[in-house]
């Protein structure tokens, strides 16, 4: 698993990659809170994510809301890989949940 | 390290629910052999093993997950026709759930004691079930691809919302889900609505409920065992889909229902008492004993209020006193009721042990049982294993006769032992019954002559033979066998019945057979009791045994010649004087009371000085100093202070007749 913060010219990228779940849930929170309070684009990659737990899809929907309340750019980035994307649909989530990333993989 | 206990907690649940679906599934099993086309029973065996095998996985057993999985692959063979069930794969199974309840209790370090008995059977079972060697190299948990089955279809609607603390303790609802698709088809879909904004997340809870409708042939309790494990902690329905709604669910409804979501307030929160939320719920026995006790304590303090109030002049002090006496009798009601439990999976444990008794015996025996529904206090259900487990045994093992007797006594071959339980007043009969040769009064007799226990010309009725059995030490069987002949485990019985305020009572029928009923009392917390005085000191007897309260006049005395009985409506009724029996040494009264009771032996009558009234009685043990009084139950502690003895009626009757006919008779049973 991992979490990574990368700067660009007037936005930020939070680059996820393997397992997102319970064990690293408190740390992207405390990402995306300070992502979203310093009022710039964020951009949430997804393509090297292996898996998404609960924990981590309620965070990003969460995370995505949020923006959307305060007018603010947030968007997913990369191809969801077909495994992952098969395990939301199964689990009942809808595509758009990670709208970007499921639009770039179909 | 919250985390760590509420994991500890959880994999202490699944042990507790995993050794009552073995003791399910050990039942549906030994059923199975004798019925083997009944795919009612297979399915039952199936999916125990199944859920044994997915929450075990889940709470991290995974090594009595691996060994589930071969058994589980062999009853999904016999589910789909494939395998036939036989006698040999049932005894492999019962001979793994031993061992898988071994694993449940079993540390990381044991876990390798009991492999070469585990891959014995697994290799049984292989070998019976035809799974292959492919499959044996890499013994790991598979997800299966959802089977239709082709019976009938149901739709089902589903709601399961998580609590808060599911994912705390290591449980992952998307499992549950792909569990679930096992079943059959599985339309699913996830609900959002119930996460907060962000910075009210907490991102180790779960905020997601899902909605799914199931296609499957699966009963609704089958569909209940995927949550078995997570059913306290969640909000589960579990309810037949109209047809129509199934069809409305398409995928525009689904857009609809999710816009209306996004309005629907995100409070986060849950209603967890709304009235068709989980129904049960789990809690440990010793927060149960404990509340019981509270109860009591409250119950005796509130007898403290009802003597203060009765000598106040306040007329209010009297109301409150009454209804805080309406509200502990509800109370005690109450939480008795919480303690009753059904005696069925104290029944369903001996279908093991006569199970595998008959194969060491080699007689054929079966098993029946009525009444499993019947409910008992926990305490007593407890302390009923024991001696119903040794009175089954010396049934089997010198009540029952070998098979070529019984077919030369025109007995069917296949014996019969009937296990039942009634309610019958305040008490439980518990009947353990076979149809066996029956008990040799005779033998009995001389066998307690030899002993010294009886005079070479006492005369013993059938009743007081029988009770010779309980005696300690006493066996007429003529050899010792691994089941039984020492003569312990009678003596066990009694002792243990005699502890739980029981009684026996034996009936025998030479070349027919032996029925031995346990009278159980329903509680042994709190009862209702009379309270009775004699003098300054006070006695209460219990309400369920009391008849009815009748004067006995100095006329009566005369009338009966010296001799203790009086006649009740022409019915001639022995009495028992307390004042006498426990040495009250105050001059009686003018007239005096009777209670009239309902003993084994008959009616007797209880004379005191005073029939105070009824009292609620928080039963306490005398200790082990006065464990040999037999006359008394126990104590309580009344309103004003004293201390008052709780009257055994029937171990007074017995004791007055006893003394009464020949003293060398022991104790009876």
């Amino acid at each position: 698993m991992g979490i990574a913060l990368e700067a660009r010219d007037d936005a930020q990228l939070i680059r996820l990659e393997g397992s997102i779940d319970i064990n690293c849930a408190a740390e992207l929170k405390g990402v995306l809170v300070s992502t979203l309070g310093a009022g710039r684009k964020t951009g949430v990659t997804l393509e090297d994510v292996t898996y998404l737990d609960v924990t981590a899809i309620q965070l990003l929907r969460a995370a995505e809301r949020e923006a959307g309340n305060c007018g603010a750019a947030f968007t997913f980035e990369g191809q969801l890989a077909a495994e992952v994307l098969t395990d939301l649909t199964l689990a009942g989530f809808d595509k758009s949940c990670f709208a970007e990333a499921a639009n770039s993989e179909g | 390290m919250a985390i760590v206990s509420n994991v500890d907690q959880f994999k202490q649940s699944f042990r507790e629910e995993a050794r009552e679906l073995i003791v399910d599934l050990e039942s549906a099993l030994l059923e199975l052999n004798e019925n083997r086309d009944d795919m009612e029973l297979v399915g039952r065996v199936f999916r125990a093993l199944h859920t044994i095998k997915g929450s075990g996985s889940m709470f991290g057993f995974e090594g009595l997950a691996a060994f589930t999985h071969d058994l589980e692959t062999a009853f999904d063979e016999v589910r789909n026709g494939r395998l036939r069930v036989n006698a040999e794969l049932v005894d492999l199974t019962l001979s793994a759930m031993d061992h898988i309840r071994g694993m449940l209790e079993e540390s990381a370090d044991e876990a390798s004691a009991g492999e070469a008995g585990r891959s014995a059977i697994l290799a049984g079972v292989r070998r019976i079930a035809g799974i292959g060697k492919r499959d044996e190299a890499q013994p790991k948990i598979v997800v299966e691809e959802p089977k239709l089955p082709k019976d009938k279809l149901e739709d089902w609607r589903i709601t399961f919302a998580p609590g808060p603390e599911m994912l705390l303790n290591g449980t992952n609802p998307l499992l549950l889900l792909k569990e679930l698709r096992q079943l059959g088809a599985l339309s699913v879909t996830a609900r959002m609505a119930g996460v907060p904004p962000l910075a009210e997340l907490d991102p180790e809870r779960c905020y997601v409920s899902w909605e799914m409708v199931l296609m499957t042939s699966a009963s609704r309790d089958a569909i209940r065992d995927v949550f078995i494990f997570v059913e306290d902690g969640c909000e589960l329905t579990i309810e037949p889909a109209p047809a129509a709604e199934v069809e409305r669910d398409s995928p525009a409804d689904r857009t609809a229902r999710s816009l209306q979501e996004h309005r629907a307030p995100s409070s986060g929160r849950r209603n967890y008492d709304k009235p068709d939320n989980a129904t049960s719920l789990r809690v440990p026995a010793a927060k149960l004993d404990q509340f019981v006790d509270l109860v009591g304590e409250l119950v005796t303090v509130q007898a403290r209020l009802a003597e203060l109030a009765a000598r106040s002049e306040e007329p209010e002090v009297a109301e409150i006193s009454e209804e805080i006496e309406r509200l502990t009798s509800s109370l005690r009601q109450n939480s008795m009721n919480i303690r009753m439990l059904p005696i069925r999976a104290t029944f369903e444990k001996f279908r093991r042990l006569v199970h595998d008794l008959a194969r060491d015996l080699g007689k054929d025996v079966e098993l029946t049982m009525e009444g499993v529904e019947t409910e008992l206090d926990k305490t007593v259900i407890d302390q009923l294993g024991d001696p119903l487990m040794h009175l089954i045994r010396n049934s089997m093992d010198h009540g029952i006769e070998p098979r070529d007797v019984r077919l030369s006594r025109g007995k069917r071959a296949t014996a019969a032992i009937h296990l039942s339980a009634r309610h019958s007043g305040a008490s439980v009969l518990v009947s353990v019954s076979d149809d066996g040769g029956g008990i040799d009064a005779a033998a009995v007799r001389q066998r307690a002559i030899e002993r010294g226990l009886v005079a070479c010309d006492a005369q013993l009725s059938q009743a007081e033979t029988f009770a010779l059995l309980f005696q300690p030490g006493f066996s007429t069987a003529k050899k010792v066998t691994d089941v039984s002949g020492r003569g312990v485990g009678m003596d066990v019985v009694r002792q243990r019945v005699e502890g739980l305020r029981g009684t026996i009572d034996v009936a025998s029928e030479a070349g027919k057979g032996t029925s031995i009923t346990l009278r159980l009392p329903l509680t042994l917390a709190i009862i209702d009791g009379l309270l009775l005085s004699v003098a300054d000191s006070c006695f209460v007897l219990p309400l369920s045994s009391a008849l009815e309260c009748i004067e006995l006049t100095a006329a009566d005395i005369e009338h009966a010649n010296g001799k203790h009985v009086v006649n009740v409506r022409g019915e001639i009724v022995p009495y028992i004087r307390l004042r006498e029996h426990f040495s009250v040494s105050e001059p009686r009264p003018e007239l005096e009371q009777i209670m009239v009771v309902e003993t084994g032996e008959g009616r007797f009558g209880f004379v005191v000085d005073q029939v105070l009234g009824n009292c609620q009685t928080v039963i306490k043990s005398l200790g082990r100093v006065y464990r040999h009084v037999q006359a008394v139950s126990g104590a309580t502690i009344l309103g004003d202070g004293r201390v008052a003895l709780i009257l055994d009626p029937d171990r007074m009757v017995q004791d007055a007749l006893r003394a009464r006919a020949s003293p060398r008779v022991g104790g009876s049973a």
